[in-house]
């Protein structure tokens, strides 16, 4: 398992589109710092009734959802980075592939998710410095926790959602697409639907999700624990499918 | 092999096949297109599994052994690369894939010519570079079996008497070589054993002596595969 963890690593590294992908995340922070700035920047020449009416200038949440679809593309890479003829060459024991797989997409997405939650809430509280609400959402930094943590843990279900449905239909490009839909294209449009659907489908979608996890949802449809359930339930399937095809199929 | 079968629904790619490969010999597999040579090599790789019978690689099946490429080292296709990375990473990765050190892979990259080329990326290399990429990480583990599949498509003359004298090198050794061709001037210079396939059926299994004794090897292959193509 060792050293096919250590292989997966190596290839990760020794190709360019991950450093592609962190460039974009890195520029999103870049990004939603300025947007943060500009906003408190307004926020401090305007009359006290307009500043009451300001949005939150945490750009954490924001990033966030671009995050989630990078990471993705990053679980997708180390799924399909490299023919199967030659990786089953080096590791023929497919479950230890999967294994070693799994371990690194999970671990790129803990640590690109902390780093960019951790940056993007530290200079998003630098930026508002001591503002009250509501352009600075948090009073403290456990008022963030609930909210980080289901951030990142979102990040790390998307980054195995990637590798699961990379390994399933074995091209990064149609991954990156379904990634696309599910991520922003169905949340988008679930909304459109009557009622009482638009409300139970949107519940389930992983930006939604997010929210249902922190608690930070009025009258939410579900709660914390039953959010961490469906978000279990979108790995479970899509690396459950993965699985059966590397397992089953034919190289 | 015993009793080696494949099916893809209807058809069968491979048929009941069984022979033996022995070390200390190039043994080569021949067959016209679409005999099943390279469907009997993935299936001793464990790519694809075999819908009857076995192979077996000193009694044991390739995906069961630890640190496969110590043992078995394999060339199939030289484009089953990523293009993007740099040659020596490719040789890194599938080196630490089964614990051998770096230093083995720059190592090889001189042997193999590439010494000069090792920092660039493979989507650079000629395809002759790609085939001494694709030798050098066969060699990696150090192995007793050898298996290339078409070792010598698109080389040059040079390539060709590279790849040639290799194989006989290795099989000097005493090392298991198994090369399947369907270029039969080349593989009657190369290979001292032969087991000839034509439909997934096992045509023929002699040494390249008792099969060229009344002529060349390629008369005596056609013989054999007559009206047994595609």
């Amino acid at each position: 398992m060792k050293n096919a963890l250590a292989a997966e690593w190596c290839k990760l590294r020794t190709v360019r589109a991950p450093y592609g992908l962190l460039a974009a995340v890195g520029l999103m922070i870049v990004f939603g710092a300025l947007i943060s700035f500009l906003m408190v920047r307004d926020y401090d020449t305007s009359p006290a009734a307009e500043q009451a009416r300001f949005a939150s200038a945490d750009f954490s949440v924001v990033i966030t959802p671009v995050v989630q679809f990078l990471v993705a593309a990053l679980g997708a890479l180390i799924a399909t980075s490299d023919p199967r003829l030659t990786a089953l060459t080096a590791v023929p024991d497919r479950k230890r592939l999967l294994a070693a797989k799994t371990v690194l997409a999970a671990a790129v997405a803990v640590v690109v998710g902390g780093v960019t939650l951790a940056l993007s809430l530290g200079i998003s509280a630098l930026i508002m410095g001591d503002r009250p609400a509501p352009i600075a959402p948090w009073e403290s930094i456990g008022d963030v926790l609930p909210w980080g943590g289901a951030a990142v843990l979102s990040i790390l279900v998307t980054g195995l959602f990637g590798l699961g449905l990379g390994l399933a239909v074995r091209s990064t490009a149609v991954t990156i697409v379904i990634m696309g839909l599910l991520l922003w294209g169905l949340p988008a449009v679930t909304p459109m639907l009557p009622e009482p659907w638009n409300m139970d489908a949107s519940a389930v979608m992983v930006p939604y999700l997010v929210w249902e996890v922190a608690g930070v949802v009025n009258d939410p449809p579900l709660s914390p624990l039953a959010a961490v359930a469906v978000l279990g339930l979108y790995v479970l399937v899509t690396l459950g499918a993965g699985t059966v095809t590397l397992l089953r199929r034919d190289a | 092999m015993r009793n080696l079968t494949k099916r893809y629904g209807d058809t069968t790619a491979v048929e009941d096949l069984s022979f033996t490969v022995h070390p200390g010999l190039v043994t080569g597999f021949l067959g016209p297109n679409g005999a099943g040579k390279s469907t009997t090599m993935r299936m001793i790789l464990g790519l694809d599994r075999p819908t009857g019978g076995e192979a077996l690689i000193g009694g044991e099946r390739y995906q069961d052994l630890d640190q496969p490429l110590r043992h078995v080292g394999a060339l199939l296709d030289p484009g089953a690369v990523h293009h993007g990375r740099r040659a020596l990473d490719h040789l890194r990765w599938i080196a630490a894939s089964n614990g051998i050190g770096e230093k083995r892979a720059v190592e090889l990259l001189e042997q193999v010519g590439l010494g000069g080329v090792r920092h660039k990326r493979i989507r650079a290399l000629s395809l002759g570079m790609k085939q001494r990429l694709g030798v050098a990480a066969a060699l990696l583990g150090d192995p007793r079996v050898l298996m290339f599949d078409e070792p010598v498509n698109g080389l040059d003359p040079e390539g060709v008497r590279w790849i040639r004298d290799l194989m006989r090198g290795l099989a000097k050794e005493g090392r298991t070589v198994f090369v399947s061709s369907h270029l039969m001037s080349e593989m009657a210079l190369t290979a001292d054993h032969v087991v000839i396939v034509a439909r997934g059926q096992l045509v023929k299994e002699t040494p390249m002596e008792a099969l060229t004794r009344n002529g060349s090897l390629e008369d005596a292959y056609l013989e054999l595969t007559s009206g047994r193509g595609l």
